[in-house]
């Protein structure tokens, strides 16, 4: 079974619009470059706390031989993430979360 | 033979082949080459890997390789899901005969089930790129140019008047053809409220041309005639996108079709006789026309009558096969969609 990896990165910031705008350009790159585990994101606002968003990323497999986790690794490790990383941290406030999850249940599969 | 059996290699889910695979490629192998393949009897034989394959097309030039690729990914693109070792699989064979090819990658973003970016990727690499190359930029071309075809279509009256003024020319002409498929179905002219965008209406020429309804089946049809015709391989977007979108769901919209799977029309009996013969014929026109019928000035063209503009595209009939298999003409009412039929009945005064 090919088990999804989601990334999660919560923080607190006054103005989302440079993160979806940075999330779109992600994509846009992604789109058209060779293929990795990264499948696609989502940016959440929470409605509790007024500030505090996540972002949900997706990993799945490409390679029968790489899991999804690996994927995701290997996409951390690469110079554009890190970028994208840096870039998150100059428009928000203080340090991001970041959490990892395996996928047990979706519904669309 | 050996070529098939490489293909049948490379696309075959953990299950073997399935049926919609064995008779597509099996009827468009047969096509091509004039000699019955049966897919199913390959299944028998030892499987062919990627080097194999590679040594037995080493003779042959990159754009015939590029081709032997897109059957593959045809295979592919039937299945739901693309198991992701099938995708990998592929990825592998087309590697191994030196194909760097977009829709590879399109079809490994379906197995992963990245569909958002796989439509990003198809739309990027498959049009905006082949559109933009193909774009001669000239000041007063009567070819539509758009960087995407699918972006919105524009009102714009001077261009519903060209349209309009088909409908004054003389019987059996290109234009007045068109026209009158427009005028039947309902259809609104480009430039109206509502008409097709421009760039896409370019397919309208190309209904009334090759002789393809306009329903779901005929559009599949239509556009793996188009794109097999244009000798940019890139022109495989067209039949990758209407499979998406008629038959595995995985494109929800273009902006101007979108997605319907009631049918399932691939499946649909006989429809492998029809695509395989629409790649067939396309074919024929790209190897004697050599033009991305898209880029064609149909304007040109308008005043000719339609026999005369198949003569100058050397564009091959329909095979008796296709036509036994229900390929309909484009002013054959099998050739509609319900929706069409319904307008024509009540346009003819039909009580039905």
């Amino acid at each position: 079974m090919n088990r999804n990896f989601c990334q999660t990165i919560t923080f607190r910031c006054a103005d989302p619009a440079p993160i979806i705008a940075m999330s779109e350009e992600w994509d846009r790159n992604q789109a058209t470059s060779d293929i990795m585990g990264y499948m696609g994101s989502r940016v959440l606002a929470d409605r509790e706390r007024l500030g505090y968003y996540v972002i949900i990323a997706e990993f799945g497999v490409v390679d029968p031989n790489v899991s999804a986790a690996d994927e995701a690794a290997r996409n951390n490790a690469r110079p554009e993430t890190q970028a994208f990383a840096d870039r998150l941290r100059e428009v928000i406030d203080g340090e991001p979360e970041w959490h990892h999850f395996d996928e047990l249940y979706r519904t669309d599969r | 033979m050996l070529v098939a059996r490489g293909i049948a290699t490379a696309v075959a889910p953990e299950g073997g082949l399935t049926d919609v695979q064995a008779e597509l490629l099996g009827a468009i192998a047969s096509a091509l080459t004039g000699v019955a393949v049966d897919y199913r009897s390959l299944e028998l034989l030892e499987p062919l890997g990627p080097e194999e394959l590679a040594d037995v097309l080493a003779a042959r030039d990159a754009g015939y390789r590029h081709r032997i690729v897109h059957h593959m990914v045809l295979g592919e693109l039937v299945l739901r899901p693309i198991p992701v070792v099938v995708a990998h699989r592929v990825a592998t064979y087309a590697h191994a005969l030196g194909v760097t090819d977009d829709f590879v990658r399109v079809a490994r973003r379906y197995a992963q089930g990245a569909y958002g970016l796989a439509w990003m990727d198809l739309q990027r690499s498959g049009f905006v790129e082949h559109v933009r190359d193909a774009d001669g930029d000239q000041p007063g071309a009567s070819v539509p140019s758009k960087l995407d075809p699918f972006e919105p279509a524009q009102v714009d009256p001077e261009l519903e008047a060209r349209w309009t003024a088909f409908a004054e020319l003389a019987p059996d002409t290109l234009g007045r053809r068109v026209w009158e498929m427009y005028d039947s179905r309902g259809f609104g002219l480009p430039g109206s409220p509502g008409g097709a965008p421009a760039y896409l209406a370019q397919h309208d020429f190309v209904h009334v041309l090759a002789d393809y309804g306009t329903n779901l089946k005929g559009e599949l049809e239509v556009f793996a005639f188009i794109g097999r015709a244009d000798p940019d391989p890139k022109g495989f977007a067209w039949l990758a996108t209407l499979i998406g979108l008629f038959e595995t769901g995985y494109i929800s919209s273009t902006g101007f079709f979108d997605r319907d799977v009631r049918e399932r029309s691939i499946r649909a009996p006989g429809m492998h006789q029809r695509i395989a013969d629409a790649i067939r014929r396309g074919k024929v026109v790209c190897d004697a026309y050599g033009v991305d019928l898209f880029d064609v000035d149909y304007s040109e063209f308008a005043d000719r009558a339609v026999g005369e503009v198949r003569e100058l595209l050397q564009m091959p009939a329909k095979s008796a096969g296709a036509i036994d298999s229900g390929s309909a003409g484009v002013f054959d009412p099998a050739g509609m969609s319900e929706k069409q039929r319904r307008f024509a009945a009540q346009r003819r005064g039909d009580d039905t």
